[in-house]
């Protein structure tokens, strides 16, 4: 089954994250894939993540089902006018990449290359129109294409957002610009999160939890600190910091194992989102501590 | 008004080091409300450029230095000093020094500052930028607070998730403009319009440059 049809067929689906490497050198990379394949419904691929130069998302996103998964092209407005992310999306199209996560993308100033020029040209909400338009066969010009695009497209959204209302606005607007599945910004109080659910589930769309793995006590301080839209509650922090230096790791992995647990037996949303950040390896003990596999 | 900056002095002696005189011209507009081309500031640099031995064979603040022809007939009265010139120092915008390029065909023509934005004055000498220049005004949109400007990924249909406590991800000492917009329909009771619109992207057409506008009637023309 794909990932749509497995989406939205209610089984719990899972997908997780693969970031490109800077450079030519891809062992780790299809390392990483091999490890993940026929363990998850689809895989992300991060488009130049936090502003950082690396291999595009589309050529990863081909590599990605040469080595049998199903990949989520992730796009964002900060490097591409309408021409370019068209052209794109045209082109992720006839390679056979079936779905996209539309993004306004990290500012320039996050990454290594703070002298670049910004774009948007269009951001994540226009950018989900685009594909909306392109699926219908016409371009944002308002040009009919010969043969149109298929793709399921998706958006993000941060349940933890604070004011929490614009946030909100913004999902229904994403909704109403043809976004069919979310994949959100990284969760761990999953009481809060049942409170976005009960809102997001008056709309025809498919939710999945963003789990970031806890690697220490350190990362999720950081994390609170410096990283918008995710709080880590403190019993998390204490837990981390009672494991030890040593097995904080694994601590961390049986967190996110919980949750996933939690999530699915509760029915809380449609499936989940694993970033494991650098230790994708670490995705299939997750799983299998979740029972998932 | 343009907000302008002094550029390094080190810069602009290098810029001129092959010329022996100057004049200068200010501007009375922003450039004087920024201090970078008043009366005050062609005195120093005038004491400046003497003082390495330069000459300096006059100086004026032009009324408004981006208007060429009121500019060139303030300019008519030191005809004596400007034809002793070698170089001519602007000190105010890009615009101000383009309309010396216009009147001084066959003399070197030097800024001394940087054009930063149109900015607004907030308080003596600070100052912010809100308006883009866009072309298309979107304010009746977005509670009259320009996210095009304010918002450094210029997005147009709310806060992106880099938003943290109303502050931007780019830098704490930006106010989120979608969260700005936010407050203030919720103040004038438009909530339900911000829920509501989407804006398309933008017609950036409409700003190419180089710009240029005429309103004068036809029957003006000569």
């Amino acid at each position: 089954m794909s990932f749509r049809e497995t989406l939205e067929s209610g089984k719990f689906t899972v997908t997780a994250e693969v970031g490109p490497p800077k450079g030519t050198a891809i062992a780790d990379m299809i390392h990483h894939m091999e490890l993940l394949k026929g363990k998850i419904d689809a895989v992300n691929v991060t488009d130049n993540q936090s502003a950082v130069m690396r291999i595009c998302s589309l050529s990863v996103c081909k590599i990605a089902m040469e080595q049998g998964l199903e990949p989520i092209l992730q796009m964002t407005c900060r490097d591409r006018n309408r021409i370019g992310l068209q052209s794109d999306l045209l082109g992720a199209s006839v390679l056979g990449i079936k779905n996209v996560l539309c993004m306004t993308g990290d500012h320039v100033s996050a990454g290594d290359h703070k002298d670049a020029r910004p774009v948007y040209d269009l951001e994540s909400v226009q950018l989900l129109k685009t594909v909306d338009s392109l699926n219908n066969g016409r371009d944002l010009g308002g040009n009919e294409m010969k043969g149109a695009t298929a793709f399921f497209q998706g958006a993000v959204v941060t349940p933890e957002a604070n004011p929490l209302e614009p946030q909100l606005m913004k999902f229904e607007k994403k909704i109403r610009s043809g976004a069919r599945f979310f994949q959100t910004q990284a969760i761990y109080d999953i009481e809060k999160f049942r409170g976005f659910m009960e809102f997001a589930r008056k709309f025809p769309v498919k939710i999945l939890a963003g789990l970031v793995v806890l690697k220490s006590a350190g990362m999720a301080n950081f994390l609170n600190n410096y990283v918008p839209g995710i709080k880590v509650p403190r019993e998390f922090i204490d837990e981390l910091k009672e494991a030890g230096k040593e097995n904080a790791l694994d601590t961390g992995l049986s967190i996110t194992a919980r949750h996933i647990k939690q999530l699915k037996d509760e029915g809380v949303c449609d499936g989940v989102h694993i970033m494991a950040i650098g230790m994708e390896d670490k995705v299939p003990v997750i799983l299998e501590r979740a029972g998932l596999l | 008004m343009i907000i302008t900056q002094k550029r390094e002095l080190s810069r602009l002696l290098e810029n001129v080091e092959n010329y022996r005189s100057f004049f200068l011209i200010g501007c009375s507009e922003c450039a004087t409300l920024c201090g970078t081309g008043g009366e005050e500031q062609v005195k120093e640099l005038t004491g400046v450029l003497r003082g390495k031995g330069k000459e300096v064979t006059g100086g004026i603040v032009a009324r408004t230095g981006c208007q060429v022809l009121g500019t060139k007939k303030e300019l008519k009265e030191h005809k004596e000093a400007l034809d002793k010139t070698e170089c001519i120092l602007v000190m105010s915008c890009g615009a101000g020094t383009q309309s010396a390029v216009e009147i001084f065909e066959d003399k070197a023509v030097y800024p001394t500052n940087d054009s930063l934005f149109l900015g607004n004055m907030t308080r003596f000498q600070m100052f912010d930028e809100r308006c883009s220049l866009c072309g298309e005004c979107i304010l009746d949109r977005t509670g009259g607070i320009c996210p095009v400007t304010n918002c450094p990924k210029g997005i147009l249909n709310g806060p992106c998730g880099g938003m943290q406590d109303g502050k931007c991800e780019v830098s704490p000492d930006i106010n989120c403009a979608w969260v700005r917009i936010y407050e203030r329909m919720k103040k004038i009771d438009r909530l339900d319009e911000m829920r509501e619109t989407v804006l398309d992207a933008k017609s950036w057409s409409k700003g190419q440059k180089p710009a240029a506008l005429s309103t004068r009637e036809k029957k003006e023309k000569k």
